[in-house]
């Protein structure tokens, strides 16, 4: 009988593949991304490489020595004190000793400051307190600190906002009133992240973090992709970085454009060129896992669609990493085994610059 | 985006047959405007085809196609509802010519909803947009909804199918208390509960006895067309 190998399913439940199973889901996931993005699939070599990696003995894997690359984290401090419903892991700390911690203890090479509602539009109210918070880890830290939240557009809808609900409105069929509610809240989100940033900036931020953009579709990319070039403009020097919510980007107005191309239905590789023609020094690219599908085929499938992005991208891709994106499973404390070994393959076979 | 034109260069001269006419009833939803819907259903019902036929091997074999072009991210959720809209439009233009009682094939009565807890709604409201542009009668009651509301609302609407939308594996657990529920009051047997949801899986519905799993909205729209036959 053939060598089974544990490996994981998206939901992270364990199963037993041999190297034919295994080799089969990835020529099936990375056949997946190629077919949907228009893409080229990876060489045989390749696919070997990343069955090679599953196939690893050794319950943690790491990248080949010289092939180290930079982590930077978003969603910050909630991952110490936020509880596991909050993605964290529920220890009673402070925010400075949160960042604190990713600095000295986990060797993290750039760092977030966030809030815990996380969405940008729940700052502004407070944002005495970010500015002050932001000054004193600033005075403790050394690696640069961003500033980091959701554009999260759809608290700019009823019952949340002031702009009527596009998904009402589209039910009614009443789609232009939906598009044009999609276009004012996106000139409000626009125009509160660049306000929250300008006051950030001024309390020694090093930069700004946009994470989960396109959480609520092309409106959600749009207004970041402005707030970008604004903020570019404004301050030459600071660090953006735009991660990204999903594979895809969703068309929830679908004739919203930037710079010429319609926002709608983007890969990630057609995402990377305009992140970085607005203004962004950083791209976070996310491909989501399909908890149905094995872990060859998710991963099969990430690192196809990453490393074109990673091609297409003249700006440092630093691929999204986690829970239920990037190959790993959906599940709250990520198995070990998958995370290592997705982001093994993404360094090493897809080429991306950072985690 | 992906419209396609429609030409009308077989309307002389050759008449067309019925795989012709129904493409090209399929190819104007698809091009998602009501004039070309219109005109390609006068010339079907011109041309001798059964509105049934028109209905079912055209519009809605185009709707299918739509919900496909949607999921590869070709064609936006504004393209959906205008081809849902010029579909509704060219099902009411053969209505006066059908039985009764054709028509008004019995469309499922859906309920969909977030599990409480949970806020994540983007994909759940595209789930019912879908099976609602489907021909289906839903009602969407929203976000973090506890298992009391999913019940009461399935009772004030008679409902045969209830959607329960959950995005994290902490809240999946909510689908399974409405099952529960569901039990308790006697209404298991009626009505056919279909799961969703990024972290959810077939394994998961098999758990704890739902009728469905759909990864996506057009698998959902498939599946509840499969599990009620119509
Ligand atoms: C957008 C988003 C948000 C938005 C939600 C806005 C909204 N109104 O929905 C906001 C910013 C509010 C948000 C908040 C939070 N989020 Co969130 N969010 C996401 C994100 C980025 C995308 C989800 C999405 O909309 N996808 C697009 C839609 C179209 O896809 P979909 O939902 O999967 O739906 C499709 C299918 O699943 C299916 N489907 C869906 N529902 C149904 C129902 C039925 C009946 C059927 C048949 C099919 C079906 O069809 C749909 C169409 O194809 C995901 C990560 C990801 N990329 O998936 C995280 C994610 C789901 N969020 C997560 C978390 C942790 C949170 C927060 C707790 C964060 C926090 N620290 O506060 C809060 C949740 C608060 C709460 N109590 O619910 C985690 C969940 C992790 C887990 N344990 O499972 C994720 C996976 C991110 C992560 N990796 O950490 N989030």
């Amino acid at each position: 009988m053939a060598t089974e190998y544990s490996i994981r399913m998206g939901d992270g439940k364990r199963v037993y593949h041999d190297k034919k199973q295994i080799m089969d889901d990835l020529e099936a996931g990375i056949a997946d991304a190629a077919d949907l993005g228009e893409i080229s699939g990876l060489s045989s070599d390749e696919t070997e490489r990343i069955a090679e990696i599953i196939m690893l003995e050794g319950r943690m894997v790491g990248v080949e020595e010289g092939k180290e690359v930079p982590v930077t984290h978003d969603i910050s401090t909630l991952r110490i004190d936020g509880d596991q419903g909050n993605s964290g892991v529920g220890i009673p700390s402070s925010r400075m000793i949160g960042c604190m911690m990713h600095e000295r203890a986990f060797g993290a090479d750039t760092m977030e400051l966030g809030h815990i509602d996380y969405s940008y539009k729940p700052v502004k109210p407070v944002i005495a307190q970010e500015c002050q918070a932001m000054e004193v880890c600033q005075q403790n830290m050394i690696i640069p600190l961003l500033y980091g939240a959701m554009p999260n557009m759809g608290l700019y809808y009823t019952p949340d906002g002031p702009f009527e609900n596009p998904g009402d409105l589209m039910k009614a069929f009443k789609i232009a009133e939906a598009q044009e509610s999609i276009e004012k809240s996106a000139d409000h989100l626009t125009r509160d992240m660049i306000w929250i940033m300008q006051h950030l900036m001024r309390s020694a931020s090093d930069g700004v973090n946009f994470d989960t953009t396109g959480a609520a579709g092309d409106g959600d990319m749009y207004s970041t992709l402005h707030a970008v070039e604004a903020l570019r403009k404004e301050f030459p020097n600071m660090y953006i970085e735009v991660g990204m919510a999903g594979e895809c980007v969703l068309g929830m107005h679908g004739g919203l454009e930037y710079d010429g191309t319609t926002l709608a239905g983007l890969w990630p590789h057609q995402q990377a060129p305009l992140v970085s023609k607005a203004g962004a020094n950083l791209f976070g690219p996310v491909v989501n896992t399909n908890t149905s599908k094995s872990f060859s085929w998710n991963l099969g499938r990430a690192v196809t669609f990453i490393k074109a992005a990673v091609e297409a991208s003249d700006i440092p891709c630093h691929v999204d990493m986690g829970m239920g994106v990037g190959g790993i499973p959906m599940f709250e404390t990520p198995p070990i085994d998958a995370v290592s070994r997705a982001s093994k393959a993404m360094v090493e076979v897809a080429g991306v610059d950072g985690i | 985006m992906i419209l396609l034109a429609i030409t009308n260069k077989n309307i002389v001269g050759r008449k067309m047959s019925k795989e012709e006419l129904a493409k090209e009833l399929s190819d104007a939803i698809i091009s998602c405007k009501k004039d070309n819907v219109i005109a390609a259903v006068e010339k079907a019902r011109d041309a001798g085809m059964e509105p049934t036929e028109i209905i079912e091997k055209g519009l809605a074999a185009g709707m299918n196609e739509v919900g496909v072009l949607f999921e590869r991210g070709k064609l936006f959720l504004p393209h959906v509802m205008m081809a849902a809209d010029a579909m509704t439009q060219g099902v009411a233009l053969l209505e006066k010519d059908m039985e009764p009682g054709e028509s008004a094939k019995k469309p499922a009565v859906i309920v969909n909803g977030t599990v409480e807890g949970d806020v994540h709604d983007i994909g759940k409201s595209i789930v019912s947009t879908m099976l609602q542009s489907a021909g289906f009668e839903v009602h969407d009651i929203g976000r973090d909804m506890p298992t009391k509301a999913f019940i009461d609302k399935i009772k004030e609407v008679n409902a045969n199918v209830v959607g329960l939308s959950a995005l994290m594996t902490t809240t999946m657990q909510g689908q399974k208390e409405v099952i529960e529920a569901l039990k308790e009051e006697g209404l298991r047997d009626e009505i056919k509960v279909m799961l969703g949801g990024a972290p959810v899986t077939q394994a998961w519905a098999d758990k704890i006895g739902a009728d469905l799993y759909a990864e996506n909205a057009t698998e959902a729209v498939r599946g509840v067309k499969e599990i009620l036959n119509v």
